[in-house]
């Protein structure tokens, strides 16, 4: 293509709205004015100040169109000297995305960059808009999620509790005890007794505070502490919001994914969901962890046996011969890693008493 | 190429000499080397601005595209304003995610947004058809979109439904409306496109994908059944679980099935099903196209023609997936490329006129440039 100032930028000519194009040559002249005439005739089909027309964003080597407000458009493959006409008169800046974009050995370092920052948003970054977005939650938010699926499960698998009135009111004694200590206090945390159906021997804690605790579990043993040690597990997950972030982590990753979607195509992306589905796993395996510490440091002050929900485990072991290691797919650590690990904690809380003293 | 010219040998002499057709192809002259750079700058940008970029990748990604494809000497220009699809985005996610809470927490919620939702996918894909038709230009003039609510209702609800209901019997009738919609409705320069597959055309390329699932599914089940039968002593062991067996010799794998072996077996069945489908779905949408693109017509004067080669189309399918995959997304941008130009090369025009004397006399109609434009994701269906 032609480049010589003087002999203008060949490229086609369409008016506006209109599909019809002519061959036409784009001059800028020393005042800065920018114009466009027929090759042949030598007629002007437009000018302006180069400042006043819109130049399109280099995108590869597709066509450039510099457009004439309302006379037209000039198109021309020739976008390098499209460039210098006009970022050489300092009326444009140059692009600088394209400029970055350009094959060079510099791009071994956008793509090495581009897998440090895939790895640091989901490993930094993303817990930090998690905590952020648990923090904003207003708690109206929880309580009608919790309201809910008590409602939904009681409309389904549960059914009234049967367990006596006597042992009921001596769990709830004792949970009384835990809530005492716990940081949402007395009004913070509801016990609920239900028949398990299918679900069988089972405790779980809803984000508003709400912990359900099932017959069948209660009845596997009539050593209240050790159903207090559970509790105090429930309690640790209302505690640490456990529900909100595996929920708003699950979001923000799909959402990143969807963000990147139309990059790698919808296969990838379908299949990068599933497999992020997976390690969110892992993030329960964690969460379990950290509600069983709670139960040791929650019954330790409340002055009851911080291997509670050791004992609990054992109990599961002997009764189900769950012997098992934990692996990738499991959504809690394995029954004799969390034995080990909340005897080992509980002997810790008890030699080193500062840590959670009672108040 | 030889693909077209043996094709174009074959259509001429079926026309009567008044009514000589020109073939003009359709190219795509993207490149790799050009493409990388764009794509893994979009990712860096896009992650950097925790997703802001995405607007300003997409339009980047959609230029590049619609720039690099060629027709009779002139090439396709995408418009949109990132602004504009930012604004789409920030609606679809925060509707997602406000979606996904109330499915987790508010089951009877969710599901009421879900039916509500449900109804609201037609207007979604009306609106996001005429978007991007809007946002489309050839030769300066703007593509228009004329669809209205029922039709999408009736070519993507109801179709959807027909299909999953029949068990994929009528899913040629489903494309028909489907094609018949989001084609048919085009406008560009204000004349009307027409695309009125027929049915038994379009059952001509059921035939084959149909078979396909019923034979794969037969020979799925035989080799399931058969490696249940070999194996019965290793999955009876595997699933008898009994809670007061003495614990002597027994190892835990042989008590309770570890979760990873479960999900091994589940995925390991549900696998082959996958592919299977996948691979019935890519040969039957490319013969739809083809079949649909064989009976546009522009303007009541120029054809469409689509010339996709069934198995090679799913190759390059299947190909391109495994390459992403298995080099973690980098060769993703040699896969998008290398399908565009398939995709343009097995494309043509046949003008019945001179084009340049036609477009001479094409100009913008109507009030196609608006501002209320509305890009909903997951609804860029392919023309």
């Amino acid at each position: 293509m032609a480049s010589d100032p003087a002999a203008g930028i060949a490229g086609t000519w369409r008016r506006k709205d209109k599909a019809r194009g002519n061959s036409a040559v784009l001059r800028m002249d020393r005042d800065g004015v920018a114009s466009v005439t027929d090759p042949e005739s030598g007629d002007s089909l437009a000018a302006a100040p180069a400042g006043r027309v819109a130049i399109s964003d280099r995108v590869g080597s597709i066509p450039r169109r510099i457009e004439f407000a309302d006379a037209g458009t000039f198109e021309t493959p020739d976008n390098d000297a499209i460039d210098r006409l006009f970022y050489g008169a300092g009326i444009h800046r140059r692009g600088f995305v394209h400029e970055l974009e350009r094959f060079r050995p510099r791009l071994v370092l956008v793509v090495v960059a581009v897998v440090a920052l895939c790895f640091a948003v989901y490993r930094y970054a993303l817990p930090v808009l998690v905590e952020v977005a648990v923090a904003v939650t207003p708690p109206v938010v929880p309580e009608l999620m919790s309201q809910s699926v008590l409602a939904s499960l009681d409309g389904s698998v549960f059914a009234p509790s049967e367990l006596a009135a006597e042992r009921q009111s001596s769990i709830s004694r004792g949970f009384d005890e835990l809530k005492a200590l716990s940081p949402r206090g007395l009004d913070g945390y509801t016990l609920h007794f239900r028949k398990g159906g299918i679900i069988g021997p089972n405790a779980f804690a809803l984000p508003d505070g709400t912990v359900v605790l099932t017959d069948e579990l209660a009845e596997m043993t009539d050593d209240d502490e050790m159903i207090l040690g559970v509790l105090g597990h429930e309690i640790g997950h209302v505690d640490l919001d456990h529900s909100l972030r595996q929920l708003y982590r699950a979001a923000g990753v799909t959402a990143l994914i969807m963000m990147i979607g139309g990059d790698i195509g919808s296969g990838t992306e379908d299949l990068l969901v599933q497999g992020t589905g997976l390690l969110a796993l892992s993030h329960s395996r964690t969460a379990e962890r950290e509600a069983d510490r709670k139960s040791v440091e929650l019954m330790y002050r409340a002055g009851k046996d911080p291997a509670a929900i050791a004992r609990f485990f054992e109990l599961l072991r002997d009764r189900l011969n769950d012997t098992g290691t934990s692996d990738f797919f499991s959504t809690h650590p394995a029954t004799p890693e969390r034995i080990e690990e909340t005897r080992r904690y509980a002997e810790e809380v008890m030699n080193a008493p500062d840590c959670c003293k009672p108040e | 190429m030889d693909e077209i010219a043996a094709a174009e040998e074959a259509a001429k002499p079926a026309q009567p000499a008044s009514y000589r057709l020109k073939r003009e192809p359709f190219t795509f002259t993207g490149t790799t080397r050009e493409y990388f750079g764009i794509w893994i700058v979009n990712i860096l940008l896009t992650i950097l601005t925790l997703g802001i970029y995405s607007a300003w990748a997409k339009v980047r990604r959609q230029r590049y595209f619609y720039g690099n494809t060629w027709l009779a000497g002139a090439n396709f220009e995408y418009h949109a304003r990132p602004v504009q699809i930012l604004i789409g985005r920030i609606i679809v996610v925060g509707f997602l995610v406000a979606y996904n809470i109330a499915l987790q927490f508010l089951p009877l919620v969710g599901g009421l947004i879900g039916v509500a939702f449900l109804f609201l996918i037609p207007f979604f894909v009306s609106r996001g058809l005429r978007f991007n038709a809007r946002v489309t230009s050839y030769r300066n003039v703007r593509f228009d979109f004329t669809g209205k609510y029922g039709g999408a209702f009736l070519a993507y609800l109801l179709g959807g439904a027909l299909v999953y209901g029949s068990a994929g019997i009528l899913a040629p009738l489903a494309s028909q409306w489907m094609w018949n919609y989001s084609l048919g409705n085009l406008k560009y320069g204000g004349r009307p496109i027409k695309c009125e597959p027929r049915l038994e055309k379009l059952y001509g390329q059921w035939w084959l994908p149909a078979t396909i699932l019923v034979i794969g599914w037969i020979v799925i089940i035989v080799v399931l059944v058969g490696l249940a039968v070999t194996f019965s002593d290793t999955l009876s062991a595997l699933f008898s679980f009994e809670p007061d067996s003495p614990q002597e010799d027994y190892s835990s794998e042989q008590d309770m099935p570890s979760p990873t072996t479960i999900l091994i077996l589940i995925y390991g069945i549900l696998i082959p099903f996958f592919i299977l489908y996948a691979v019935a779905g890519l040969l039957y949408r490319a013969g739809t196209r083809n079949v649909a693109l064989k009976e546009t017509v522009i303007d009541g004067r120029h054809a469409l023609d689509s010339q996709i080669h069934r198995g090679r189309y799913a190759w390059i399918a299947i190909s391109n997936l495994l390459a992403t995959l298995f080099t973690l997304g980098l060769l993703r941008p040699w896969a998008a490329i290398r399908m565009a130009k398939y995709m343009a090369s097995v494309t043509a025009l046949d003008a019945t006129s001179s084009l340049e004397e036609y477009f001479g006399g094409i100009q913008q109609e109507g009030a196609a440039v608006g501002s209320e434009y509305m890009d909903v994701e997951g609804f860029d269906l392919g023309f």
